[in-house]
C-alpha cells in the first residue's frame, strides 16, 4: 500500500470496489435471515440480532480496509437500494436503517476509524438499523395486524396461527429483546471478527 | 441473451427498465385486488415473451401458478403445521413476485454497462455507481465461490461451527483478493480519472419504452383507484 493512499481522506477507486464487494457479502447474509424471518415470528423478531452476529466479519473487515468517511454509509445505501428494488423495504425500516448508518459513520469519525472498540460500537449501532423491519408491530399495532390479516386473507387462507403468535409476541418485553439483541449479538459478532482477524486475516496480510 | 452487437440497443432502454421497476414496486405496495395482480403478472410475462425470453416466461408463469395453487388449494387442505410454516413466506413471495420478475428481466436482458450508463445519465454520484455495480456483479461470484469451497470440503469431515468458519473465511479471503486485483485493474483503466466519462453506447427511448411506461402508469393509477373504491 502506498503512502498516498493511506493519507488520502477521500474514497478512491479501490476503496469503492472494496466497499462494493463487502456490501455484496453483507447483503447476502442479511438476505438469508430476511428469508428465514418469514418461517416463524420469533425468527423475525430475532432477525436483527442474527444478522448482527453473522455480518460482524464483513463489516469489521470493511471498516479496517477502508478507514475513510462514507464506507458504511455507501454499504447501507446499496443494501437499501437493492431491498427497495425487490419490494422489501418499508418506510419505517428506511428511517431506522438510514439513521443507524449515519450514526455509525459519526462514531467511526469520532474514534478516528482505527480503534477496534470504536468500530465495534459503530457496528452494533449499524446493526440496530434492521429493527425497523418488525418495528411496525409496536408502532402501529392495530392497523398493522389489520393490514396483515387483510393481505393474507386476500390469499384465500387464514394463517391465523402466525398472526396469533405474532400478536402475542408484540409485548413490551419483546420490544426490549428486539432492540437489545442486535447490540449484544453485534458485540459478540465483533468479537468473533476479532478472533478470526487474529487467527487468519492478520497473518495473511488482508487487514 | 439479447446481446447481439456492441452497438445494438437492448430491448428496453435501461432507464425505462429502472423506471418500470420503480413503478411496479409502487403498484405492488398499493394494490389490493387479485385481478389487478393477475393482470400485472400477465403484462410482465408478455414483456418477457416480447424480449424473447420464452423459457423464463414459462418458468415464471408456472412459478406464479404454483404460489396461487399453494395458497388457494394446498394450504387449506394441508396439515396445519405445513401451512403455518410456509403461509407467510408464500404470501410474501407472491406479493413481491412482480418486482422479482422485473429484476430478472433487467438481469437477463440488460448488460451491466447499460445500467451504469443509465445511472450516469441520471447524475447518480460516481461514488455510488461504482460500488453498486460491483455489488451486483459480485452476487453470482459469491455463489460460485461457496460451490468451490464446498467441493474442496467434501474430502474432509468438517461439521458445525468449524464448517461455518471453513466456508466464511475462504470467502472473505477471496473477496479481499478480488477487491485488491479489481481495484488495481480499475485504476489502470482510469477509474479515478475525474473527466466526464464517454461511452460508445447511445441510449434512446423507443416506442416500446414509452408503451411500457404508459402501461405501468395505468397500473399505478388503477391500483390507487381500486383501493379508494375498497376503502
Amino acid at each position: 500500500m502506498s503512502t498516498t493512499e493511506v493519507t488520502s481522506k477521500k474514497l478512491k477507486g479501490k476503496d469503492l470496489i472494496t466497499i462494493g464487494i463487502f456490501s455484496a457479502i453483507y447483503f447476502a447474509v442479511n438476505f438469508i435471515f430476511m428469508m428465514a424471518a418469514a418461517l416463524h415470528p420469533i425468527m423475525w423478531i430475532l432477525m436483527p440480532g442474527f444478522i448482527a452476529l453473522f455480518t460482524g466479519v464483513p463489516y469489521m473487515i470493511l471498516a479496517s480496509k477502508v478507514k475513510k468517511a462514507g464506507a458504511v454509509l455507501i454499504m447501507g445505501l446499496i443494501s437499501g437500494l437493492i431491498y427497495y428494488a425487490t419490494g422489501m423495504f418499508t418506510v419505517v425500516i428506511l428511517i431506522t436503517f438510514a439513521s443507524a448508518c449515519l450514526l455509525a459513520e459519526v462514531i467511526r469519525l469520532a474514534t478516528k476509524y482505527k480503534s477496534f472498540t470504536g468500530n465495534s460500537i459503530s457496528f452494533a449501532v449499524f446493526s440496530v438499523g434492521m429493527i425497523g423491519s418488525p418495528l411496525p408491530m409496536w408502532l402501529f399495532k392495530d392497523s398493522f395486524f389489520k393490514q396483515i390479516s387483510e393481505q393474507t386473507g386476500q390469499g384465500g387462507i387464514v394463517s391465523g396461527n402466525y398472526l396469533s403468535i405474532l400478536s402475542n409476541l408484540a409485548t413490551d418485553g419483546m420490544l426490549i429483546v428486539l432492540i437489545l439483541a442486535p447490540i449484544v449479538l453485534g458485540g459478540i459478532g465483533a468479537l468473533i471478527a476479532r478472533a478470526l482477524f487474529k487467527k487468519h486475516f492478520v497473518k495473511a496480510g488482508i487487514v | 441473451m439479447v446481446r447481439k452487437s456492441k452497438y445494438e440497443n437492448t430491448v428496453l432502454d435501461p432507464r425505462a427498465a429502472l423506471m418500470l421497476l420503480f413503478l411496479v414496486t409502487v403498484v405492488v405496495f398499493a394494490q389490493q385486488s387479485l385481478y389487478l395482480e393477475l393482470a400485472l403478472v400477465a403484462a410482465l410475462i408478455s414483456l418477457f415473451l416480447y424480449s424473447g425470453l420464452f423459457k423464463n416466461g414459462l418458468i415464471l408463469f408456472l412459478g406464479f401458478g404454483f404460489l396461487l395453487a399453494l395458497q388457494y388449494y394446498i394450504f387449506p387442505n394441508a396439515p396445519q403445521v405445513f401451512a403455518h410454516f410456509f403461509a407467510i413466506l408464500t404470501t410474501y413471495a407472491r406479493k413481491v413476485f412482480p418486482c422479482i420478475m422485473v429484476g430478472m428481466l433487467i438481469v437477463k436482458t440488460i448488460p451491466m454497462r447499460y445500467l451504469i450508463l443509465a445511472m450516469r445519465k441520471w447524475r447518480f454520484p460516481q461514488k455510488l455507481i461504482i460500488p453498486l455495480s460491483v455489488t451486483l456483479c459480485y452476487f453470482p461470484v459469491i455463489r460460485e465461490e461457496i460451490g468451490h469451497i464446498r467441493d474442496a470440503m467434501k474430502l474432509r469431515k468438517v461439521k458445525g461451527i468449524a464448517k461455518a468458519e471453513a466456508i466464511f473465511v475462504p470467502l472473505i479471503f477471496s473477496a479481499a483478493n478480488t477487491a485488491e486485483e479489481l481495484g488495481a485493474a480499475a485504476v489502470t483503466r482510469g477509474i479515478e480519472n475525474p473527466a466526464p466519462k464517454t461511452s460508445v453506447i447511445e441510449l434512446r427511448f423507443r416506442l416500446q419504452d414509452y408503451i411500457c411506461l404508459v402501461v405501468s402508469l395505468i397500473f399505478v393509477w388503477a391500483a390507487f383507484w381500486l383501493r379508494r373504491g375498497a376503502v
